[in-house]
């Protein structure tokens, strides 16, 4: 009788160990070469991370204002993916948005870094819903922006001409510390 | 037995799987990169902060990538809000304080080994005091403009 009882409050136990599973089983991410990276491929469901934690919950994960997270089918973990797949500065927010409250299957990149507080954060690279043979690529990001910014067309990537980016250095320089600042420390680090 | 069972029984009870109980804290820190920081493509993580990195933490910031608060102890918290802007990803208020150095107080969560802040004030805001450019230069180097040197 106990004997049972037993092994069922063990099952209900938080899954402490069950985050270091190893997810990379068919995984096809790409390697970036990073020193705590792990390449995993899991199902999860697409959560606006402020109302997992907070309850306060707008019907649209925030409209992309908002970071996403990844509850993971497996095990419960709420994994953060904080990159999508391009190498440009740029977030997951729009690549999960269209994915929002729904399940999916996802492959990328785990970083596991515990000595600087890094466990359970996520490069996202590829998506698709659950059963589904094709993936859609964590790309978006700068074709977004693009639409969303037609005043900023031009050469060069889109860091190099944001609006709001360019004001800030504009403003407080490439260090942030005033434009006579500025000028000083780029005088030492480039005489 | 019946003693074990009593534990195992309170602990389940006590730790529900996805725990998230806030706590109020009052901490002081600066507003990073999350994603330079914990992935280490630019280098160590003092390399990844301050003025060293301004320029890219607006880039990432703009970019939609999450901004944490390293704490003074180390520890990173993910801000998902501040004064009433939820605007995580992207949005201004968080772009506005890249790397400065803030007081906040609001509301910490924990959730499977990351920590998290809601900001409800930001006591005082220092600007940007960690002036790490003369040991590290501008990191990445590209984020000063060829001809801005």
């Amino acid at each position: 009788m106990i004997r049972p009882a037993l092994v069922a409050l063990l099952l209900a136990l938080p899954a402490v160990q069950v985050s270091a599973q190893d997810f990379s089983a068919g995984s096809e991410a790409k390697s970036w070469n990073l020193y705590a990276e792990k390449p995993a491929r899991f199902e999860a469901k697409v959560v606006d991370v402020l109302c997992e934690l907070t309850g306060d919950c707008p019907a649209d994960c925030g409209g992309g204002a908002r970071q996403l997270g990844l509850v993971r089918a497996a095990d419960g973990v709420l994994v953060f993916p904080t990159k999508n797949n391009e190498p440009a500065f740029s977030g997951a927010v729009v690549e999960l948005l269209p994915f929002c409250g729904a399940e999916v299957e996802v492959d990328g990149l785990l970083i596991e870094d515990p000595d600087i507080g890094a466990t359970n954060v996520y490069q996202v690279q590829l998506i698709r819903k659950p059963g589904e043979t094709d993936w859609v690529k964590a790309n978006r990001w700068t074709k977004v922006w693009a639409e969303t910014h037609p005043d900023a067309a031009g050469p060069g990537p889109w860091f190099r001409r944001d609006p709001r980016v360019n004001a800030k250095i504009a403003e407080t320089g490439y260090f942030g510390l005033g434009l006579e600042k500025d000028r000083e420390i780029l005088k030492e680090l480039y005489p | 037995m019946r003693r074990t069972l009593t534990v195992l029984a309170t602990l389940a009870l006590a730790t529900p799987l996805h725990a998230a109980e806030g706590e109020r804290i009052r901490v002081t820190g600066e507003l990073i990169d999350t994603w330079c920081y914990f992935s280490g493509v630019m280098g160590g993580t003092d390399a990844v902060v301050g003025t060293a990195h301004h320029t890219c933490a607006l880039w990432c910031s703009a970019g939609g990538i999450p901004v944490g608060l390293r704490a003074e102890d180390g520890t990173v918290y993910m801000v998902l809000k501040i004064e009433g802007s939820a605007e995580s990803a992207g949005g201004d208020t968080q772009l506005n304080l890249a790397s400065h150095v803030i007081e906040a107080d609001g509301i910490a969560y924990a959730r499977d080994g990351l920590n998290y802040l809601v900001v409800e004030k930001v006591v005082t805001d220092q600007g940007i005091t960690n002036e790490n450019h003369l040991d590290y230069g501008n990191v990445p180097e590209f984020s000063v403009p060829e001809e801005a040197r």
